[in-house]
């Protein structure tokens, strides 16, 4: 059974069967698209469960030609996907349930655009191929651009828009940068392909792959974000309705850091390391600056934003420390931020749905009119600070342990994420939730109703189940992190970049003529 | 094969055009929908006969007229472009009481220009298509008799097309002087030759490109472009922007490929050409950003695009530049074709303002724009992205990085104007109250093959590929 092309395509079915339905059906249109992401993310599990731990490369892998020149429908997972893949369908469905008093009109178009979204972000996670990877890249991006623009808030159109140009600037350069890589390829082996795997064996010389790295680098950084390409970011994030800020911190901005562990860094490991000082700089920068930024943010929404900025710098940072406890630090912590903000912006659309509004000195002593919320709200705030039983703590931790055996400067910068990170949360919290109720709106505001619960529970108990049982997940990214590891210290490199093509470097490629 | 095998297209389109013309000034029916149906037909039949043709190399009159595969490739696109203008113009016609039934006769003759540019391997014949060609463009543009931008439009096309064609001739008279022959392989040939790089022969080349640059509108020779566009009837400004750039292109290819061959002196030309690519991608994208009338925002997006296209004829690369015009004509004729919708009676409703809030009034209507932008913009899985592609990965494959750079630059710039569109269909309140007939079944015909085409060609475009690569071989002598 193709379980990858499942799931990743049973979305997209579902939205184009969704253009058939009537657009006044409210219960039909969330059920049908509910229980379409709940198969989903069945199916994911059955990934999960059929999972080889003890396999570094990918499994499921789906080949098929497709266009020529290389291109190739080619999927798999493996220890570093995995989980992503299983993030992104766990969120799609809690997301879907959250948004049901949220999104008011033109219900029918939102979930269509939430489906493809699911599609988009998948391939991404599940691409071998480049050319397959940049297309469901871009493809992500035209349903995120709708999201944001049709039910966003005031600004919505500027928060798209920019959303849109600064993300398609770094990627038409990544796409420049395929181009050269294709034509490369064959100038050295005669054939052509994309596939990672053969693109990772081409010996490049070290200024192409200086311009090469930045090209792709450059889209990654922006869409992680990385200081200082991350202006756009709080813009989309306040504007977005809350579906979609949840999947963009959650899911979105995750491509970027998984671009750069799949393709910046095993291709071009050598500008890597020439790079690697600045970049390291850049997170720290990231860490303390979007810390900083997020202590003074007078709207909760926003606050949330620039602790992003601040957590995805420590997760690069990690990245760049190119160990593997720092990879293994760096995607457990990647799956800890998709959850713990996501939870933090499913609070934050909770509280906006009641006061319509998100400014923090509106609110005060909300935790008295609404204990349930209060105590849900703060695992999540707990979580995303990093206490100890709690997912955020041991990816942290895992993370600077990483950090900390590449640079002990670095690590010891990048610990003031922690506090910061517990400064700006706990006191906003203080100021939202404690205190004496100034506001009189406050006094009327209803307890979760039962829908929301269910979208906070399922992910408190991953919280939990992640803080006292990491080996659970961490176990499954093992092999294929040490390999990974491996790969880019070792750098065995098959093909030379020679002028004339040897038939004897072609191994493992396939010989392709042009498209069929 | 008969000797007049490769006479038979023509001939049923030009006898087409007659029959038309004839009823028209005879039968004079009042409504005029017999004779696209008419024109539609013939048209059908001028398909089957040049398919016939396919692989056969058939040629008369001892070689100046020669339809190879590519040109029946072509021949194919200009086909296509002209059923669908003949659609989006059933309707389109009588609401803007433009509706004679010399449209057809006209529009026939016009796709009997295009035909002959394609299938001549000698440039004198080649000038004779564009003739008929223009002439029957400068009367489809002033289709409209008593709107004063049509005329406008109609004076400045058959100015500017005077101009483009007097630079042509004298170019090609030249070219005569320096090669002995107007073949395009003898001209090569001279080029190749001991005297290849005399001025003659070179001066000749760049007077005629200059011509072509004008009938396809690049950068600096577009000033014409969008008020041409905008001013002449919808479905002959979709007819415009596909078809003669199609043709231009197809010569275009057909005289610079053998001649980019010959290292030394076509370096130079290359070089020209290469400036020329970059500056019509560029302005015409930054031009493009200020426009509030969509229809001439669309105008500038078609001279942006032929800046790709003159791209993929830098990289020599045959089979991207079909499959962009493949994919243009499905994009362009379904954003023109919504433009064409977007009318009625005596109205049309062109502003950026009037797209205001039209998701919501017209879902459908506003769904397949959104879609052919986005396919402009060059996102994924849209023909438009695989176009640009093909012909950007070919340029780097020939070294051309800089260029395809600012091709990339400018397709950033035209996401942001393309986009703009699409924001304000689907994220903007209505500004005021139109009411466009959207009973349009035609044009929805159209738009909806488009969006098959579109998707096809982004998705699997696979046979038609090959049937790009097959026509090409037969190009390359």
């Amino acid at each position: 059974m193709p379980l990858l092309s499942l799931i990743t395509f049973l979305p997209l079915a579902g939205a184009v069967l969704l253009v058939f339905f009537p657009r006044e059906r409210k219960g039909l249109l969330y059920g049908f698209a509910l229980a379409l992401t709940l198969v989903v993310f069945a199916a994911s599990l059955l990934l999960f469960a059929r999972f080889d731990a003890s396999v570094a490369g990918p499994q499921f892998v789906e080949k098929a030609p497709w266009l020529g020149f290389g291109i190739r429908y080619h999927v798999g997972v493996d220890g570093i996907s995995l989980f992503l893949v299983l993030l992104t369908t766990f969120l799609l469905p809690i997301v879907l349930l959250s948004s049901w008093s949220y999104i008011a009109d033109r219900i029918k178009e939102y979930l269509i655009f939430m489906l493809l979204l699911e599609t988009g972000i998948l391939g991404v996670f599940l691409s071998l191929n480049l050319f397959l990877f940049y297309v469901f890249w871009e493809a992500a991006l035209i349903p995120m651009y709708f999201l944001i623009g049709i039910w966003g808030g005031k600004r919505r159109v500027y928060a798209t828009m920019k959303f849109v140009l600064f993300t398609m600037a770094g990627s038409l350069l990544m796409l420049a940068a395929i181009f050269t890589l294709s034509s490369l390829f064959f100038k050295a082996t005669g054939t052509y392909s994309l596939d990672v795997v053969d693109q990772a064996r081409m010996a490049l010389n070290p200024r192409l792959q200086t311009w090469l790295f930045l090209a792709f680098g450059l889209a990654f950084a922006i869409k992680v974000p990385m200081f200082p390409f991350h202006t756009w970011l709080p813009d989309a994030h306040v504007e977005a309705p809350t579906g979609g800020s949840v999947l963009l911190a959650a899911v979105l901005l995750k491509m970027g850091s998984y671009g750069f562990i799949r393709f910046a860094i095993p291709l071009f490991p050598d500008a890597v390391e020439k790079f690697l000082p600045v970049l390291s700089v850049l997170c720290l920068i990231g860490i303390i600056y979007g810390g900083l930024m997020a202590l003074i943010q007078k709207d909760v929404k926003s606050l949330v934003a620039y602790s992003s900025v601040s957590h995805m710098g420590l997760v690069m940072l990690a990245v760049f420390a190119l160990n593997v406890e720092g990879t293994t630090g760096a995607l457990f912590q990647m799956l800890n931020h998709g959850l713990s903000t996501g939870a933090l912006f499913l609070a934050v659309g909770v509280l906006y749905e009641r006061a319509h509004t998100r400014l923090i000195k509106d609110f005060g002593g909300v935790s008295r009119r609404m204990p349930v919320y209060s105590a849900f709200f703060l695992v999540a705030v707990l979580s995303s600070a990093g206490l100890p039983g709690l997912n955020g703590f041991v990816g942290e931790i895992t993370c600077l342990y990483g950090v900390f055996a590449a640079n002990k400067i670095y690590a010891a910068l990048a610990v003031t994420t922690v506090i910061l990170g517990a400064a700006y949360l706990l006191w906003m919290f203080q100021r939202v939730m404690q205190g004496p109720i100034t506001n009189e709106k406050i006094l009327a505001f209803p307890d979760m109703s039962l829908r929301e619960i269910a979208c906070f529970v399922p992910i408190v108990v991953l919280m939990f189940w992640m803080g006292f049982a990491p080996r659970t997940f961490t176990s499954r990214m093992d092999a294929s992190v040490a390999a990974y590891v491996q790969k880019i210290k070792s750098r065995e490199r098959v093909f030379v970049q020679a002028p004339a093509p040897s038939p004897a470097a072609v191994r493992g490629a396939v010989p392709e003529r042009r498209p069929r | 094969m008969s000797a007049y095998a490769a006479l038979v297209p023509l001939v049923v389109v030009v006898g087409g055009a007659i029959l038309v013309l004839l009823l028209e000034a005879f039968w004079k029916p009042a409504d005029k929908t017999p004779l696209a149906v008419l024109a539609l037909l013939d048209a059908a039949a001028a398909a089957f006969a040049l398919v016939r043709l396919w692989g056969s190399g058939a040629s008369s009159f001892e070689g100046m007229l020669r339809f190879d595969d590519a040109g029946i490739a072509f021949g194919a696109i200009f086909l296509a472009a002209f059923a669908f203008t003949v659609l989006i113009a059933l309707k389109y016609l009588p609401r803007q009481n433009a509706d004679y039934g010399e449209f057809y006769g006209l529009l026939l003759l016009a796709l009997s220009g295009l035909l002959v540019m394609v299938s001549s391997p000698n440039l004198i014949v080649v000038l004779l298509g564009l003739e008929i060609l223009s002439v029957s463009s400068y009367a489809l543009t002033g289709l409209k008799r008593d709107d004063d931008r049509a005329s406008e439009a109609a004076v400045k096309y058959f100015l500017m097309g005077s101009f483009a064609s007097a630079f042509l001739v004298f170019g090609l008279a030249l070219l005569y002087g320096a090669a002995r022959s107007l073949d395009i392989r003898a001209v090569a040939a001279a080029f190749a030759g001991p005297d290849g790089d005399s001025l003659l022969g070179p001066a000749g080349l760049m007077l005629v490109i200059v011509g072509f640059s004008f009938k396809i509108a690049l950068v600096p020779f577009h000033m014409w472009t969008p008020d041409v566009y905008q001013g002449a009837p919808t479905p002959v400004t979709a007819f415009f922007a596909v078809a003669p750039k199609a043709a231009g292109f197809a010569v275009l290819f057909r005289l610079v490929a053998p001649v980019g061959d010959q290292a030394f002196r076509s370096a130079k030309i290359h070089a020209v050409l290469g400036i020329v690519a970059g500056l019509t991608m560029l302005v015409a994208s930054l031009t493009a950003l200020r426009q509030r009338n969509v229809k001439r925002l669309l105008a500038y997006s078609s001279i942006a695009n032929a800046g790709y296209l003159l791209v993929a004829v830098l990289a020599g690369d045959g089979v991207g530049l079909m499959f962009f015009l493949a994919a243009y004509l499905f994009m362009s004729f379904g954003a023109f074709g919504a433009l064409a919708a977007m009318s009625r009676r005596g109205e049309e409703f062109h502003d950026l303002d009037d797209f205001a809030g039209l998701g919501d009034r017209n879902p459908w209507l506003a769904a397949l724009f959104a879609v052919f932008l986005i396919s402009l913009a060059g996102f994924p899985p849209l023909g438009g992205f695989l176009a640009k592609y093909y012909i950007f990965s070919a340029a780097v494959h020939k070294g051309l990085t800089p260029l395809v750079l600012v091709g990339l630059l400018a397709s950033l710039i035209s996401a942001y104007y393309y986009l703009r569109i699409v924001v304000v269909m689907y994220m903007k309140d209505p500004v005021r109250d139109i009411e466009p007939d959207v009973d349009v079944p035609a044009v929805y015909l159209v738009l909806f093959l488009c969006l098959y085409g579109v998707l096809q060609l982004g998705l699997f475009p696979g046979r038609l590929l090959l049937v790009f690569q097959r026509a090409l071989a037969s190009l390359i002598m």
